[in-house]
């Protein structure tokens, strides 16, 4: 929706402006902060722990060092994650089917500077995707964001599976080179934007199918997309994630903390860590652009 | 025991009601009435506000929104003065035998000093009339006030006045003292508009060409007002010219405007027909090449209005507006107004006077995806309308020189669609409708203006308002053990039938104005007025978006209410030349709409779960000096307020300042006449920045920084304030087109000194490096703006 705003008020806001200014504001305390995203294919796993630092602080975050990261299955079967390299990204590497299992909760406990916590989720389906097609396009102008005037325009093709309440993020790869942005996160309650689009067992609609298309595509352009089933509180951490990373104009919301998943052991401490901890399952498609294969123009 | 309290209370009540009305005996002696209407001898138009004056007596009266008076007095010879400001006065000999029915036509003074009144009554009338926390504006004087990009704006002038501000440049609607800006009741010949702008707040939906009149009352508000609680803005368009045929218009920047106003039937009646329409598009479709061939841009809106004088005791009017905006290129959007009012002026006699209105209103908006292609395999379209019919009696009851008794009713029948919308995915078709939400809302009211004695008078009334939530529709009942400031979840959904009474609120709305007059320019003023409001705007932006949804009171949602009471000290000096005025207002606010976060308030049939509720507190002092003669007008006005919320689940639970807090504001506008050919306008204002908040730390998650606010604490900084000087000249022609009729040129400059005024300043990623952060400084209009106007009249 905030898209359709933004189109109408880029052709109507001739007269405004953006500006970047200095702003001074007062720094708080910092956090834990767990930044913990796994998907259930068999290569490495990472859970990233660092501290939260003053809002406009240049210099890269701290890592948080020395602690002790373990995943628990269902059944209490411990994954043990560790920092190898001692840069506070605690790593593990599946070693057979036993990881993380479709429709079961997984737990992540985390031990650091004698603060002990938890966070659950749960790995949901993930449909397939079936296609990748794309048209030749031409845009009136040349894009401000950079990509060519003219070129291919791709879609995916994949249907959302049958039962309310699946909810998906997509994302892609243009030649090797990963997207991620909080505007090129794409988010998919069923096969529509959100829970009131009622679009359950559809093909994902057209925004989203084209959402893989930051610039227009060329000829030999390699592109993959990702399918990652995610738990609905990640859908709605990752669509405040990018509502507050795009928060301003005349449509701003108020800014407001995003929530976190992740759990002092200690209902009493006052160490409260955020960031979020979830589990994907992944579809990927992969295709080289192919200009004979383009559909002509329309 | 009983009996004597019994007796007691009967005693107190027949003494009230004798106090109240005031039917002494001494009235009944041999007395006659005489009554009429004032309209203006141009064009035959009813004046509002004129006031009648019989000097022996020292009586008076003022006319009515119709025109209408009446005024009582034993029989006699006396003079009656006839005065409103700008047009000539009457002084006639009238021998009062038997009641009889006088109309007076007021001609224009049409001198220069005359044109630039700023509200056309009695030059005291401020001092000496019961209304406090009211500000007119004439259209002549937002004529002259210099306009964004010279389109004569009336929501964009109330601005001006104390008491009123915007969450800045270019956002839809306008704040009265610390109110929300669906707490404004926005009439239109008494029909409510639910979105009173074109391109999302730019411009207001009132074409200057019709409107008449226009009245802000923020306090003290009488007891035939409701259904808001902050403000009534009361626009009512002009009858239309029954003298003869006249067509009006102009060339602007943004609108061209066309006008046709003429009498029919031997002038017994009249109208006025009057269209504006945006033009960029127009001026564009060349330079648009294959792509942007279709795309559309454009508002307009078409008001017409026409009236019948069936004979001396009965007029009827029909009023309508309808106004659309329009965008679209690979999608489709627009939203519109429509009002439509029919009222029956009946003179029972010439101390009764009664309007009857009957009014549909209607606002909706559509959104959808390029549906050019027939067979489109994916399509989208959503649309959205809140609907409303009402009757509405209003009687006026001249009983005497001292009283006169208003009293009436109202019912309101609703229909609130919050959504329709089909989507389209691969040649698959689904559905998405939200239940109709149907409501009704009715009241009561009686009022009394009582001249108690030559320096008291009083009004006072009582209000009372009732709702009823109707069926059909869902009922929702959420989990209320929710910790406050998260998603409520659904406990159960039951479906109501067609006409049950879902819920039903009931509420007394007292209301009290007092004028004591301390000598002959000063006069002390006390208001307070509870007010009660059933229908909510769901908007959780900075500015209102057209796709906010009206939502009905409910079982969850509760009707706001606020009180408030207001101190004015009112005084003139220099044999009127200037008036000024005090005002301080203490408000309380109840049952006030706030969002969890992450809130999904457009088709979502739960969306009552993603509500949180607070309360509210608005006090300020409003200070305004105003010069009404001489070739320099114009005022200066300065607020000293604050408004704040508390909200169970918002900052810690605490008193946070509200997102539309401004604590000064001060406004300065100057109309200065230099000759017969020039006059120039200029209106400087400043005001303190809105509050903010910022975040105090980030954190990276995915490569990506994030806001955290470690004290999740709102508001608690604030953006840097805003101020602004713009200035007009406008050059008046001797002749318009072929030598007829007039026209003037309106040259204006907005923003003088090109000052980028923050609308906010927030936080975002580095667009090259999502891992770092930044402030950014958003301005709306970021440039001088220059442009021109050219009105004709023929």
């Amino acid at each position: 929706m905030k898209k359709v705003f933004l189109l109408i008020l880029v052709s109507v806001s001739f007269l405004a402006c953006e500006q970047v200014i200095d702003l001074e504001v007062k720094d708080g305390v910092s956090q834990l902060v767990v930044d913990a995203w796994l998907t259930d294919e068999q290569k490495e796993q990472s859970i990233k722990l660092t501290l939260s630092q003053p809002y406009f602080e240049e210099a890269d975050p701290q890592p948080a060092l020395g602690a002790q990261v373990i995943v628990y299955n269902e059944d209490s079967t411990a994954h043990v994650f560790t920092d190898i390299d001692n840069d506070g990204i605690y790593t593990y590497t599946p070693k057979n089917n036993e990881y993380l299992k479709q429709d079961e909760r997984t737990a992540l406990y985390i031990k650091y500077e004698n603060e002990e916590y938890y966070s659950l989720s749960e790995l949901k389906r993930v449909p397939k995707i079936d296609s990748i097609g794309y048209e030749v396009f031409s845009f009136p102008i040349t894009p401000p964001n950079g990509g060519p005037k003219d070129g291919f325009l791709a879609q995916f093709y994949a249907n959302d599976i049958v039962g309310d309440g699946d909810t998906y993020m997509i994302r892609s790869y243009k030649n090797d080179t990963l997207r991620f942005a909080p505007n090129d996160i794409t988010l998919a309650y069923d096969a529509g934007f959100s829970a009131g689009s009622k679009s359950d067992g559809l093909l994902f609609i057209l925004p989203i199918r084209q959402s893989i298309n930051q610039t227009l595509f060329l000829d030999k352009d390699k592109l993959k997309v990702e399918l990652f089933s995610i738990p609905v509180e990640a859908y709605y951490y990752l669509f405040q994630l990018k509502q507050e990373s795009s928060n301003g104009g005349i449509f701003a919301t108020p800014l407001s903390n995003i929530p976190t998943n992740i759990i002092n052991l200690n209902g009493q401490s006052t160490k409260k860590a955020i960031g979020a901890f979830f589990v994907s399952k992944v579809s990927t498609f992969e295709t080289v652009i192919d200009k004979s294969l383009a559909k002509p123009k329309q | 025991m009983l009996n004597f309290t019994f007796e007691k209370f009967t005693n107190l009540k027949l003494v009230s009601f004798i106090f109240f009305f005031s039917l002494n005996s001494v009235l009944a002696q041999d007395k006659v009435t005489i009554s009429g209407k004032i309209s203006e001898a141009k064009n035959g138009e009813g004046m509002i506000g004129v006031n009648l004056y019989l000097k022996e007596l020292q009586i008076g009266v003022s006319t009515n929104v119709y025109g209408f008076y009446s005024i009582t007095a034993p029989k006699g010879i006396y003079t009656l003065f006839i005065t409103y400001v700008g047009y000539k006065s009457i002084a006639k000999n009238v021998e009062l035998i038997d009641n009889k029915t006088l109309n007076f036509e007021l001609e224009e003074e049409g001198k220069l000093l005359d044109e630039v009144v700023i509200k056309g009554e009695r030059e005291d009338d401020n001092i000496k009339n019961i209304e406090m926390s009211v500000n007119k504006v004439e259209m002549k004087t937002i004529k002259k006030m210099p306009a964004l990009l010279g389109e004569v704006d009336v929501i964009r002038s109330i601005q001006f006045l104390p008491g009123v501000s915007s969450v800045g440049e270019g956002s839809s609607g306008f704040n009265v003292r610390g109110g929300a800006i669906d707490q404004n009741l926005v009439l239109l010949d008494e029909a409510p508009v639910y979105n009173s702008s074109h391109l999302f707040g730019f411009f207001s939906v009132f074409n200057p060409d019709v409107v008449k009149d226009v009245k802000l009352i923020k306090g003290g508000i009488p007891s035939s007002y409701g259904g808001r609680i902050s403000s009534i803005l009361d626009v009512r368009m002009k009858e239309g010219n029954s003298k003869k045929p006249e067509f009006s218009g102009g060339l602007g920047t943004i609108f061209s405007r066309f006008a046709y106003e003429r009498p029919y039937l031997k002038e017994k009646g009249s109208f006025i027909v009057a269209l504006r329409r945006s033009y960029i598009d127009i001026l564009a479709k060349p330079f648009l090449n294959n792509d942007l061939k279709n795309s559309r841009f454009y508002f307009y809106d078409f008001t017409a209005k026409t009236n019948y004088k069936i004979n001396d005791k009965n007029t009827v009017f029909l009023s309508g507006y309808f106004g659309r905006d329009v965008f679209g290129a690979d999608f489709g959007f627009n939203w519109g107004n429509s009002t439509t009012s029919f009222r029956w002026n009946h003179v029972f006699n010439n101390k009764l006077f009664l309007n009857t209105t009957v009014f549909y209103s209607n606002y909706d908006y559509s959104l959808d995806s390029d549906l050019k292609d027939e067979n489109n395999q994916d399509s989208f379209e959503w649309k959205s309308n809140i609907l409303n019919y009402s009757i509405k009696p209003d009687f006026n009851y001249y009983i005497n020189a001292k009283n006169t008794l208003s009293f009436g009713g109202q019912v309101i029948y609703y229909t609130f669609n919050p959504g329709q919308a089909t989507a389209v995915s691969g040649g698959q078709s689904r559905s998405i409708g939200l239940d109709s939400k149907y409501a009704v809302e009715s009241a009561l009211y009686i009022g009394n203006e009582q001249k108690v004695s030559s320096n008291l008078t009083l009004n006072y009334g009582l209000r009372y308002s009732f709702y009823t939530y109707l069926g059909p529709g869902t009922v929702y009942t959420f989990d209320e053990n929710t910790s406050p400031g998260d998603r409520k979840e659904v406990l159960s959904a039951e479906k109501a039938t067609k006409g049950e009474g879902i819920k039903t609120y009931g509420n007394l709305e007292p209301r009290l104005a007092l004028n004591i007059g301390v000598n002959a320019s000063t006069s002390i003023k006390i208001g307070y007025n509870r007010l009660a409001q059933y229908i909510h705007l769901l908007s959780n932006t900075v500015a209102s978006s057209p796709l906010d949804v009206w939502t009905p009171s409910s079982n969850n949602i509760k009707p706001q209410i606020s009180d408030q009471i207001a101190f004015g000290l009112f005084k003139n000096f220099s044999d009127n030349m200037y008036e000024s005025s005090v005002e301080v207002y203490f408000k309380t606010l109840k049952n006030q709409i706030d969002y969890i976060r992450n809130a999904d308030l457009l088709l979502n049939p739960a969306v009552e779960g993603d509500l949180m509720f607070g309360i509210g507190r608005a006090y300020g002092a409003e200070f305004f000096i105003k010069k009404n003669k001489g070739k320099l007008n114009g005022w200066v006005s300065y607020t000293l307020a604050r408004t704040e919320r508390k909200v169970d689940g918002l900052n810690n639970n605490n008193w946070f300042v509200s997102r539309i807090d401004k604590i000064h504001n001060l406004s300065v506008v100057g109309i200065f006449d230099i000759s017969k050919k020039w006059s120039f306008g200029s209106t400087m204002s400043f005001a303190t920045g809105t509050p903010a908040s910022f975040p105090t730390n980030k954190f990276v998650w995915q490569g990506i920084a994030l806001p955290q606010n470690y004290t999740d604490e709102r508001n608690t900084y604030r953006i840097p304030n805003s101020h602004r000087l713009d200035l007009s000249a406008t050059r008046k022609n001797k002749h318009a087109l072929f030598k007829k009729g007039e026209s003037e040129w309106v040259f204006s400059i907005y923003n003088v000194y090109n000052r980028k005024n923050p609308f906010s300043v927030y936080v975002r990623q580095n667009p090259d490096d999502p891992s770092k952060t930044e402030a950014v400084k958003y301005s709306v209009f970021a440039s001088i703006i220059p442009a021109v106007t050219y009105n004709f009249k023929f």
